[in-house]
């Protein structure tokens, strides 16, 4: 990672990831996280995860999610509502996800005090302390890796990613670009589908219960989502040749994705940060 | 000396793969810097492959073979790529949703000179020129998607400004808007062709509003050949009569005054605007009294010639109204979304053929899908021939009422036409024998007996529309409800759906339509609802509407012959004239 790509002209009109006047970008988007390359973001909690992936014990994925809700709130100028959700959200989805992982432990695996204690049963099945502690745990893992990704999940855009992957890792813009171009068919195929389930409904096949009856009628809908989604596709594609896309093997970056000092040191600290979370909590 | 033409054609041929024979064959023609050249053609000329063909795209990027040379700046385009072209001819094309890649306006302009590597200052200063020219500087930070059809169509229009091409090519851009998006690229356009910067090859059917920036017409035959390559007005003036045999539409006002001619109305030369037609008009000091909307003459502007309604159909006595509609709102998107009809009271009588107008987002759509049962209007408020259709089963909505989408691949559900029509037929329980039988009546009827076992999306557009309506219509249901049926289509498929309407009509059905086409309207609807703000302003006899106030209120514009006969100082029994039927017709001259 280093460097940027293309050629640089005059300085005035360049504009970089961050200080985002004119670009149309996100404006409320703020705080020193939206500063810093998206890379850097990707990159830093990436040695957590993994080590989140296979601890075993409580406390240390519920470090890192400490870790990642502090670095989010001090970093990243959300709107009180998101706030709200990830303080509350968090523990609240920890204790659901307890549950739900547990009932999936095989008792016969457990042992220790944890195993006498029940906690509610049904018939012959009785959940016990062990089965939901291994859920809990199960659960705070995920969360753990969910918020370390969303530090750079709610602070960067599409865009954004998509410019850094191409100057900064030399990803090839055409795919880069026609990825992007990609993700703006989601939202017209969903009211396209929106559409077509209402013309089918009119048509009367909703009629039936059961998987095989749902499975039909999705195969029913899928056969005109797809024929639009080719010819929109195409013409698409059209409209980006006409426009010259792929004439070149580079293309002018307006806005600039560089990789700068403060972008190491986040990813240094953050994984020094890390380093002493672990050896700290490790087998605890 | 004559500057060098920036296009050149010579002897061009294009073969789509799987076609049997080349659209367009041998067209030569050359454009000059600066000039402005409308394409004309019967639909399946090959105009758009003609347009697809002056960037590279035909061959290089859609699957056609090409005879001939295209010549673009003097660069051969077999030679050259897309890429290289596009520094020359910039593209605009017919759906302004499949031409946006970017999440914001500005960046949308940017985009095309971006791949071209123009140096950045350079980009934003092309971006920002462009954007002003189309009035969208001040929205530049904004999603595309908040603009409206005409906005975003202005905005691809910016899009190929900023590859600062000296040659524009626009692909029908106006066909898939409102009127008054039309108007809004109208405008830009305008600007585009007096400033004499550009060339501008503009492909359209739409000559009401492409008629006064042109300066040549290139008309193809329905077989592909160049047949005519003139001065614009001369052109349509003196050879109009050629033009309409050869299937291209004409200015509505053109078609009036032709009709007028016959009748025996000594109109000098044709008009093309409403504003000549008026003219003209006044100018003579005596004009045979308009036809009474009651009279059987028969004319539109989608089939000029004159002929006389043999059904006895149409405007029957009063009869029980088959929709009676109390208080219908309607809220998109569950409980919390917007509300989008406001409580609107209107009754539909037996037989009639009812016209909902207003502009993109009045509510008319919601309003249609109300009445017809997809959408939920609140309990008690919609009653069709008794049950309320949002309520009722499909078995008994289906007796009732049928429903078109604008989309008619939306609405298939089977593996050939023959099934789509038998899904209905047995929805109702009839036996194998009775499914047969019914469903050979319907495939007669909509002419596509031949194309039974077609499966429904491997026909053309034109059987696609039969067989949706046929699916609409088998079980019986005595309404029928069209969402835009003549979106985005050429004036020959709009013509053939239309008649068909209207023979649905003259034989008792029912016919709902909402359209935002007010010559349409004018020449098929016998009532008119208009609709702003998803609130009813009023609903009238088309003539009546017509000639009043609501098409102004709702914010739309009267229809070319209504804007034509309104100002007419000398003849105030004309003000009343808005459908091309009301022309007087000389004696013996509708059959």
């Amino acid at each position: 990672m280093s460097g940027t790509a293309g050629p640089l002209p005059a300085a005035d009109a360049i504009v970089t990831t961050g200080a985002i006047p004119a670009t149309g970008a996100i404006a409320t988007r703020r705080g020193p996280l939206a500063t810093l390359n998206p890379l850097a973001k990707l990159a830093a909690p990436l040695p957590a995860m993994l080590v989140v992936v296979f601890s075993r014990d409580l406390l240390l994925p519920t470090a890192f999610i400490v870790l990642a809700l502090l670095v989010l709130l001090i970093g990243a100028r959300l709107p009180g509502r998101v706030v709200a959700a990830l303080l509350i959200g968090t523990p609240l989805a920890a204790i659901v996800l307890g549950v739900s992982f547990g009932v999936w432990v095989d008792p016969s695996r457990l042992s220790g005090p944890e195993t006498s204690i029940v906690l509610f049963s049904i018939g012959e099945w009785s959940f016990t302390l062990a089965a939901y502690l291994v859920g809990f745990t199960t659960g705070l893992r995920i969360l753990a890796i969910l918020l370390l990704s969303l530090m750079a999940g709610m602070t960067s855009t599409g865009p954004e990613f998509v410019r850094a992957m191409v100057q900064n890792l030399r990803v090839p813009y055409r795919i880069g670009y026609t990825a992007l171009a990609a993700l703006r068919f989601v939202p017209r195929f969903g009211h396209e589908l929106e559409i077509i389930r209402a013309a089918h409904r009119v048509r009367g096949t909703v009629r039936g219960r059961g998987p095989i009856a749902a499975t039909r009628r999705a195969f029913g809908t899928a056969v005109p989502l797809l024929a639009s989604a080719i010819r929109h596709a195409e013409r698409v594609a059209l409209a980006m040749d006409a426009r010259a896309f792929g004439a070149h093997t580079t293309r002018t970056e307006r806005v600039l994705s560089p990789w700068r000092v403060r972008d190491t040191l986040f990813v240094a600290g953050f994984v020094a940060v890390s380093a002493l979370i672990v050896w700290a909590t490790w087998g605890r | 000396m004559r500057t060098p033409p920036i296009i050149e054609l010579d002897r061009v041929s294009i073969r789509h793969e799987g076609a049997n024979r080349p659209t367009p064959a041998g067209v030569s023609f050359d454009v000059a810097p600066g000039e402005v050249v409308l394409i004309l053609g019967p639909s399946g000329c090959g105009k758009s492959t003609l347009a697809l063909a002056l960037d590279g795209l035909v061959p290089h990027a859609v699957p056609a073979e090409l005879e001939g040379t295209v010549r673009v700046a003097g660069l051969d385009s077999r030679e050259h790529p897309v890429g290289v072209l596009s520094e020359h001819v910039a593209m605009v094309f017919q759906d302004p949703d499949a031409q946006i890649v970017t999440g914001s306006v500005l960046d949308e302009v940017c985009f095309a000179p971006e791949n071209q590597l123009v140096e950045a200052p350079e980009v934003l200063a092309r971006a920002e020129r462009a954007l002003k020219l189309v009035g969208l500087w001040d929205r530049r930070t904004e999603s595309p998607d908040t603009l409206s059809g005409g906005g975003r169509q202005r905005l691809a229009i910016a899009c190929a400004l900023a590859m600062a091409a000296p040659v524009l090519v626009l692909d029908e851009p106006t066909a898939n808007l409102d009127p008054a998006g039309i108007d809004e690229v109208y405008a830009v356009l305008r600007e585009l062709a007096d400033d004499d910067d550009h060339a501008i090859v503009l492909v359209e059917h739409n000559l009401d509003s492409a008629v006064d920036l042109v300066d040549r017409v290139i008309v193809l035959d329905a077989g592909g050949r160049l047949v005519i390559d003139g001065p614009a007005r001369e052109t349509l003036r003196e050879r109009a009569d050629e033009l309409a045999a050869l299937g291209v539409w004409l200015p509505v006002s053109t078609l009036a005054a032709m009709r007028l001619r016959d009748a025996g109305v000594p109109i000098g030369p044709l008009p093309l605007t409403p504003a000549e037609l008026a003219e003209a008009l006044d100018a003579l000091p005596h004009l045979p009294a308009p036809l009474s909307s009651s009279s059987p003459v028969r004319s539109t502007a989608l089939a000029p010639t004159p002929s006389l309604a043999t059904a006895t159909g149409g405007l029957a006595a009063v009869t029980a109204p088959v929709i009676r509609a109390r208080g219908v709102s309607v809220r998109r998107g569950g409980r919390r979304g917007p509300v989008v009809v406001h409580d609107v009271d209107l009754e539909v009588a037996a037989g009639e053929f009812l016209a909902i107008v207003g502009t993109n987002g009045a509510g008319k759509t919601s309003l249609l899908q109300a009445l017809a049962g997809v959408v939920e209007a609140p309990r008690g408020t919609v009653e069709v021939l008794g049950v309320d259709p949002a309520r009722a089963d499909a078995r008994e909505r289906a007796r009732r009422v049928g429903f078109v989408f604008q989309n008619p691949e939306h609405q298939f559900i089977a593996g050939s036409a023959r099934d789509e029509l038998e899904q209905g037929l047995r929805l109702q329980g009839l036996g194998d024998a009775e499914v047969t039988e019914a469903c050979d009546r319907m495939l007669r009827r909509f002419g596509l007996e031949e194309l039974a076992e077609q499966h429904p999306f491997l026909l053309s557009g034109g059987q696609k529309r039969r067989l949706s309506v046929g699916t609409a219509l088998v079980a019986g249901a005595p309404v029928l409800a069209l969402d835009e049926p003549t979106f985005g289509q050429d004036r020959a498929r709009a013509a053939e759906l239309l008649d068909m309407l209207r023979s649905l009509n003259d034989e008792g059905t029912t016919v709902l339509v909402v359209t935002h086409d007010l010559q349409l309207v004018a020449d098929y609807a016998t009532r008119l609802a208009v609709m702003r703000g998803g609130r009813l302003l009023g609903v009238g006899a088309t003539g009546e509407v017509l000639a009043g106030p609501l098409i102004e209120q709702a914010g739309l514009r009267h229809p070319p012959l209504a804007r034509a006969t309104r100002g007419l100082e000398h003849h105030p029994e004309w003000h009343t004239v808005t459908r091309m039927s009301q022309l007087p017709v000389a004696t013996g001259g509708a059959r």
